[in-house]
């Protein structure tokens, strides 16, 4: 039986109306200036590091227990991991041996069409704080915030492939919205035949959906899908994920493409931030919009200028739109 | 009474803050929707409890706290919270006599209002969250009601 001790025995809460009717217009205005009109950036960031403590403290259990357990591994542990990565590492290399060559060769061919897609120039690891921070929104804490550059809409990587985008910026760390979010939408090719077109987040960690794919697109399980670069906000030919499934209903208009993504979306512990270089214009601009009449101008011609590309539904209609004025229809 | 709410102050400032941690502690995926909203319940009990102390600006402080750690828009849960800490205000006396299964159950209803306004804010905002399992958090919060009014009023009575 929960017993409350009656201090109050008046009973009466002066203005209790009053207060919360002030306190809800407050919130309500908070609600509209962050939505609205993006002013509360500044007071977000301080916002930010007074929150620093509570999520230091939180992850800094499970983080001391990660450093505990790679304390006391045991010598031959150690060895066993150093053989196997020096293994990854020779493999690595030879694969690496022609990549200069095919590098410079690829951006030899893209001047030819005045098509240089984004080329990611400068990186940045970022360890992932241990938070939970929305049960039904699939998005990580970072460690590195404002202070070392990150900004809203910045690709991130992890060894396998494409992870996410900077949906939000603090101080001392940021927030990052992953590939598998239900609002989240990239621009993806794919590698084998450089059919373009969008793969959106399910909510379900390991699978992104193909949903503007018609029946009779080229596609079979076992593809490889790439970022296109269209957009301007990923940089192009990362790996996003293998098609899993493709389902074909011939009732349907859209066939129903499942795909695992490439990154280790639920186990990376570091992920990497991406710069792109300066002077890369998005690729939209150059590609073949032959009928369009704002062809002339690039300016006019590129509808997802990279600043825009906030994940959600706006970057999902934007990469749409790209994806649209580019991608030959199938 | 001014005294006797200063004294009130440090229990609830650190009860809050111990929850807001809770709220973001890592679960496994199986369980995590099932997590209990601490620091909503942490409120309504100083709400019910002693609401001259803490009161609406405390709702409004953990709204405003879980909503920048949890990354939403600013106001989001602040609103709710301001709210739905008013009306437990506003029944905290009927709430001290009743039943535990009556108090359970006005939590329950406190919950599932603190979390439609929050499924209002998320559709008006343009990121609406459909699963059905969101609202499981209010069942577990009014589940679990009885074990966390006792204990709190444990702490601080002694």
């Amino acid at each position: 039986m929960v017993a409350f001790r009656n201090t109050d025995p008046s009973g009466r809460t002066t203005g209790l109306l009053l207060r919360c009717v002030l306190y809800c217009l407050l919130a309500l205005g908070l609600i509209v200036a962050d939505k609205r009109y993006d002013h509360l950036g500044q007071i977000r960031r301080f916002l930010s590091i007074v929150a620093y403590p509570v999520q230091v403290a939180v992850a800094s259990p499970f983080a001391g227990w990660d450093w505990f357990r790679e304390s006391v591994t045991t010598r031959d542990a150690l060895r066993a991991d150093k053989a196997q990565l020096e293994a990854e590492l020779r493999l690595a290399n030879f694969r690496l041996q022609r990549y200069e060559a095919l590098e410079a060769e690829s951006q030899r061919l893209r001047a030819l069409r005045d098509n240089t897609a984004g080329i990611a120039n400068r990186f940045v690891i970022g360890n992932i704080m241990n938070l939970d921070i929305d049960a039904f929104r699939e998005r990580v804490v970072v460690d590195k915030g404002a202070r070392d550059g990150v900004y809203v809409g910045q690709a991130v990587l992890d060894a396998g492939g494409i992870f996410g985008q900077v949906a939000r910026v603090g101080e001392l760390t940021s927030e990052v919205i992953l590939v598998s979010d239900a609002a989240h939408a990239i621009p993806v090719q794919v590698n084998r035949n450089g059919l373009r077109t969008i793969a959106v987040g399910t909510g379900d960690m390991a699978k992104l959906k193909l949903p503007y794919l018609s029946t009779s697109a080229d596609v079979v399980a076992g593809d490889l899908l790439v970022t296109s670069g269209l957009g301007g906000g990923f940089p192009a030919g990362y790996p996003v994920g293998t098609v899993a499934v493709v389902r074909r209903d011939p009732a349907q208009s859209l066939a129903d493409v499942d795909v695992r993504p490439a990154a280790a979306l639920d186990r990376a512990r570091e992920v990497m931030f991406v710069w792109i270089s300066e002077g890369a214009k998005p690729a939209v601009a150059a590609a073949p919009a032959a009928g369009s009449p704002a062809a002339g101008s690039p300016a006019a011609g590129s509808p997802a200028a990279p600043k825009s590309a906030s994940p959600g539904p706006a970057a999902a209609a934007a990469a749409k739109r790209g994806a649209g004025a580019g991608a030959p229809r199938p | 009474m001014m005294r006797d709410d200063r004294v009130r102050r440090l229990p609830m400032a650190l009860s809050a803050l111990v929850a807001l941690a809770f709220a973001v502690i890592p679960l496994p995926t199986a369980i995590d929707a099932f997590r209990p909203d601490f620091l909503v319940l942490v409120v309504f009990y100083w709400s019910i409890e002693s609401p001259r102390a803490g009161g609406l600006f405390l709702a409004f402080a953990a709204g405003l706290a879980l909503d920048v750690i949890r990354g939403v828009v600013l106001g989001q849960h602040a609103l709710a919270l301001t709210l739905m800490a008013a009306w437990a205000t506003h029944l905290r006396l009927r709430l001290r006599v009743f039943s535990v299964l009556s108090q359970s159950l006005t939590i329950f209803a406190l919950l599932t209002g603190y979390q439609f306004i929050l499924f209002w804010v998320d559709g008006a905002t343009g990121n609406p969250v459909t699963t059905f399992s969101r609202w499981l958090a209010p069942i577990i919060g009014g589940l679990i009601w009885p074990l966390l009014a006792g204990g709190l009023s444990r702490l601080h009575e002694r």
